[in-house]
This record gives C-alpha cells, sequence and structure tokens, in this order.
C-alpha cells in the first residue's frame, strides 16, 4: 500500500493548505491572546506547523506497519504511545529549536514559550491523535477495498473452476465418434441405432442436469455411466468388458452427480485405447462403517509404452469435487500397478 | 479396369463397417482387408501393398501417424479422425485428404474421388505425406515415444529409455537401452520435438536425455563432457553447458 498523501498531488496540497491555515491560526492567537510581535508569532506558528506537517507524512508508516488488527491490544497501545511521545518530543524540541534562531529578542521567546508548553502540548497531543485516527479510516478502507477485491476474484476463480470442470465432463470426441457408430448402426442394425440414439440423448440429459449441482443417489448415478458404458462398447465391441459389484445398501447413498465419470473416461482412455486386447472396466460399491467405498479399476496393456500423461486434471476434478461436497471426511486414492490402474473413492454415507 | 487395393485402418468396428459400406458403391474399390491396429496395418501393408488406405489416428500401439513413418510404401491415405481443430489445421496446409468424423457419404465420396483422380494420374507424393506426418504430429504436441522399423518388425520405444541422439549426415542416429536406430530426420526437428524438460541439445551434434546423465566434467578450457550412466561420453559445447545449467539449476 502506497502513501495516501505522496502518491496524490491533490491530496498533498490540501494537505499543506490545511496546516498552513493552523499555523495561521496559531499566529493570530499567539499575536492577539498573548500578544506577541507579530513577526515572532508568524514565525512560531509557520515553524512548528510545517514541522508537524512533515511528521504527520511520516506518522503513516508506522500507522501502517506497527498498528495490525491481529496485534495484541497491548502491543498496539505501546507502538502508538511510542510513535505519539516521538513525535511530540521531536516537534517540540524542533519547533523551538528554528523559531528560536529565527527571532531576535531570544529571552524573550524563552519566557512565551514557558508558558505556553502544556497548552502547546496538549494541542499537539490531539492532532496527534486526530492524524492517527484519520490514517487508521484511510488503513481499515483500503483493507476493506482489497478484501472484497481479492473475494470477487476468488469467487470468479471458482466460477471458472466448475465451468472448467463441467467443460471436461463431457469430452466432444466421445460425442463424435459416438455419432459416427450411430452413423454405421443405421446400415448395419437401424434398430440398435435407435437405441444408440436413446442412450446418447438420456446420458447427455443427466450430464446437462448435473450442472446445478443437486446430490444424485449412487443408484442414478450409476445408470447413466451404465448407458456411457454401453455407448463406448458399441465403439469397442469384444476390447471392452463391463463389470460390477455394487451392493444394494450403498445404492441410496448421496453425492455429486456425474462425479464417477471422469474416472470411466481414464478408464477408456488409457485402458482401452491403448490396447489391442480385452479390457475390462469393473466397478465395485460397498458400504463400510457409514462410509461407502466405490472402485473403479480397469487393466493395462502391460507393453503399452505410452506413459501417463494428462490424467491428473480429471482426477484432479473428482478429488476437488468430493470435498467440496463432503468436506475432509471424503478420500480418493489412485492405485497405479503394471497391468491395472485402480481408483478408490470413500466418502459419508448420506441417505435423502 | 484394374481395381483399387483398399486397407482399412481403424480400431472400432463400426467404423470400419461404415467405411465397407460406402464403399460398396464403388464397384472399382477392392477392400483388401481391415486392421483394428497399428501394427496390423503396417503388416498389412506391406503384404497386400494397397493402392489406397483408409487410417484411423488415435488407435492402440502405433497411431495413424507413427504408422506412415515406418512403412516404405507410401500409399494414397484418407485419415478418418474425430480429432480437434489444430489438426484439422494441420491437414487442410495438406492436399492428403481427412474424413472428420461422423462424415456423410458425400463427402466421404469426394474425398474417394479425389483419391482415386491421384491414383490414376501420377505417383503418390511422398513429399506431401511426409510433410502431413510431420505438421500432424506438430500440432500434437512433443513426442511420447519413438518408433521405427526393426528387421519385420516395428519397435516402439519410450522416452526414458533413449540415452542421446547424434546426428549422422543428413540423419539422426538414436541410442537408446538395447541398441540404436537411424531416422530420416534432422536435429532441429527432434530439438522441437522432444520434451524440453528431458532433453538438452548439449552440443551442434548431439541431444542428451538429462536423466541419463551421471556427471559433468571439464574436457578443455570451454568445453565439458558429459558422461552417461552407461559410461558413454558426450561432447558439451560452451552453449550446450549452459543451457545444462540452466536447465538442471546446478
Amino acid at each position: 500500500m502506497k502513501h495516501p498523501l505522496l502518491e496524490n498531488r491533490t491530496r498533498l496540497l490540501i494537505w499543506w493548505l490545511a496546516w498552513l491555515i493552523l499555523g495561521a491560526g496559531q499566529s493570530l492567537l499567539i499575536h492577539f491572546v498573548y500578544g506577541s510581535r507579530l513577526e515572532v508569532a508568524i514565525a512560531d506558528g509557520l515553524v512548528s506547523m510545517i514541522i508537524f506537517g512533515l511528521l504527520g507524512l511520516a506518522i503513516w508508516f508506522p500507522v501502517r506497519f506497527l498498528l495490525k488488527d491481529d496485534n495484541q491490544l497491548y502491543v498496539n497501545i505501546f507502538n502508538v504511545l511510542l510513535t505519539g511521545t516521538f513525535t511530540l518530543t521531536i516537534w517540540l524540541v524542533g519547533s523551538r529549536f528554528i523559531t528560536r534562531l529565527m527571532v531576535s529578542e531570544k529571552v524573550d521567546y524563552d519566557i512565551f514559550w514557558h508558558s505556553v508548553l502544556v497548552f502547546r502540548a496538549t494541542a499537539g497531543i490531539l492532532i496527534f491523535f486526530m492524524l492517527l485516527l484519520i490514517y487508521y479510516l484511510f488503513l481499515s478502507a483500503t483493507r476493506l477495498a482489497e478484501k472484497a477485491a481479492r473475494q470477487s476474484q476468488l469467487e470468479t476463480q471458482v466460477r471458472e473452476g466448475e465451468l472448467k470442470m463441467l467443460r471436461s465432463q463431457i469430452n466432444p470426441h466421445f460425442l463424435f465418434n459416438s455419432l459416427n457408430s450411430v452413423s454405421s448402426l443405421t446400415v448395419t442394425n437401424p434398430l440398435k441405432a435407435r437405441e444408440m440414439i436413446v442412450k446418447l440423448s438420456d446420458f447427455m440429459r443427466y450430464s446437462l442436469s448435473s450442472r446445478n449441482e443437486q446430490p444424485v443417489t449412487l443408484g442414478t448415478e450409476m445408470e447413466s455411466l451404465r448407458l456411457y458404458l454401453q455407448i463406448e462398447k458399441v465403439r469397442f465391441g469384444e476390447r471392452l468388458m463391463i463389470e460390477e459389484e455394487i451392493s444394494p445398501d450403498c445404492l441410496p447413498a448421496l453425492m455429486p452427480g456425474m462425479l464417477l465419470q471422469p474416472l470411466y473416461e481414464n478408464a477408456v482412455k488409457h485402458g482401452v485405447y491403448e490396447s489391442t486386447g480385452e479390457v475390462i472396466i469393473k466397478t465395485t460399491a460397498r458400504k463400510e462403517d457409514e462410509l461407502v467405498k466405490i472402485t473403479v479399476t480397469n487393466n493395462v496393456d502391460t507393453d503399452s509404452v505410452v506413459t501417463r500423461k494428462g490424467a491428473g486434471i480429471g482426477l484432479r476434478n473428482v478429488s476437488s469435487r468430493l470435498e467440496l461436497f463432503f468436506g475432509d471426511r471424503a478420500d480418493l486414492t489412485v492405485n497405479r500397478k503394471d497391468d491395472s490402474f485402480t481408483v478408490e473413492l470413500k466418502f459419508p454415507f448420506r441417505k435423502s | 479396369m484394374k481395381k483399387i487395393r483398399t486397407l482399412i485402418i481403424e480400431d472400432e468396428a463400426p467404423a470400419r463397417e461404415l467405411i465397407r459400406f460406402m464403399l460398396s458403391d464403388h464397384p472399382d474399390i477392392e477392400v483388401v482387408g481391415e486392421c483394428g491396429d497399428g501394427f496390423c496395418g503396417a503388416r498389412e501393408i506391406k503384404e497386400k501393398r494397397p493402392d489406397l488406405i483408409f487410417l484411423d489416428i488415435q488407435m492402440p500401439k502405433l497411431t495413424g501417424f507413427e504408422l506412415l513413418e515406418v512403412i516404405d510404401e507410401k500409399p494414397e491415405v484418407i485419415f478418418t479422425t474425430a480429432f480437434d481443430q489444430y489438426a484439422i489445421r494441420a491437414f487442410e496446409l495438406n492436399a492428403v485428404d481427412y474424413l472428420l468424423k461422423p462424415f456423410s457419404k458425400d463427402r466421404f465420396d469426394d474425398a474417394l474421388g479425389k483419391a482415386l483422380n491421384r491414383l490414376g494420374k501420377e505417383e503418390p507424393d511422398h513429399e506431401r505425406i511426409e510433410k502431413l506426418v510431420t505438421t500432424a504430429s506438430e500440432a500434437e504436441g512433443y513426442l511420447t515415444r519413438i518408433v521405427f522399423r526393426k528387421g519385420a518388425g516395428i519397435k516402439i520405444i519410450p522416452l526414458n529409455s533413449v540415452s542421446y541422439l547424434a546426428a549422422e549426415d543428413d540423419y539422426v542416429m538414436i541410442y537408446y537401452n538395447e541398441g540404436k536406430a537411424l531416422k530420416p530426420k534432422t536435429m532441429k526437428y527432434y530439438e522441437e520435438h522432444l520434451p524440453p524438460s528431458l532433453f538438452i541439445r548439449v552440443h551442434r551434434s548431439y541431444i542428451v536425455n538429462v536423466e541419463q546423465i551421471s556427471r559433468l566434467e571439464p574436457y578443455s578450457k570451454d568445453n565439458y563432457v558429459a558422461i552417461l550412466k552407461s559410461g558413454e561420453k558426450i561432447p558439451v559445447s560452451r552453449a550446450g553447458y549452459k543451457i545444462l545449467r540452466e536447465k538442471l539449476s546446478f
């Protein structure tokens, strides 16, 4: 944060104008009430206010760096008192020394100085606290604005993150390749083509409805993702086998929709795409002490020399959605072996 | 009239059936085979010497691009793909045709017509296909493996078992854990297409896998020599040494 006065010419001008007026006021007061000679009064008023003006600019730094909301109260009080003592001492000593150089009757001035010292010091303390207050208000306002800006930036990021998540859910290649299969089936097996169109539509509908982040049951999720796997099976035939071991007692468990889709997409991409042999995608789900445990496993072609790349993002998304939905009681673990790849999800069992 | 011998290389059965169906009303085409992966494709091309191939890009074992790299025969190629915009741009720069899945019969006939036209007129333009493979693989990002022919078979080497590459006239010799292989490519190509986090051009004539370096020793005043885990020594130029320092931050 920059200095609120030094960074802005207009503010700085107003600042010095205010001190000039204060200085003039002080001069008039001294001249008319105390009865000093005009030039002594002017010298005294101007010098003391210019010095206070300079010190006032400097006070910003201790306010900015020493006064903190998370400090202990006594630390802040100590800092304020220390800064105040310093400021006041320099002000009093400095303005007396300089004014004394300027006036001719130094003894008269000394007498005058001592007689108004208490009044002068009190005024100084008041001005000091006033400046402190102004700076403090400015600081709070700026910090608040910064906080609000950060907040809105965070919100944008979260929204963007959500969008990205949605985008990653349906891979356009999946759609185009499936449509190509449909195109083929219209020739070889029109009945199956119609079935596939219906499956594709049902799946797309489910995927779109999952955008509102309404929780679904594991049963619904599995029904829809079965469609996804069946569509892929039409493309890959015998190369893709689907196995399931889902215990009925975890079907009512609530979870975010489309949570498992990236796991299947990965299994197809890294299992089936890279293998000429049979790839089994096996899903298990069971309930263990109020926790739902789901695993998705695919076997991997051991000859495949492509190191898995890009698998991270999909899994990270699943993991962050789990965390958003269940907090820290959910967990995702990846188990990578030479011939298989398993992702295990654990989350608390909740029913609607 | 001599029939056009055609091979379909495509890993999804419905997609193969669709191409077969769309070819069925072209009596001048004879489908000589179908393959579900790149290895089979390379073998069948060698055996059956087709005039025309339909080639999928995303396939297990060997991609369509890699397949073209390892065959000597250069049949006319029509790519089939559900690939994204980048690759399509690469195709558009070249005359070789592609079918974007799903495709219409008209589009299919059009691509086929063009291919037949070229087959009738001239020898297939090798340079064009070569260029296509280069531009298209550029669109794919960094290489993940290196493919070459070994005897009658095809060898696929993962990048982590490649120790270094050395310039040999107009070719590049690739040294990997089990031997070496000559590729008709330039050092510049590999410098640009190997992942820079793993491979560094340490010398005009050498690119080295940084994970294979066991130590660096001064050689002369300005030159260094990298000693690999296998014990081989690779010269490192002053510029190469600078890049190594930066990348490995020592």
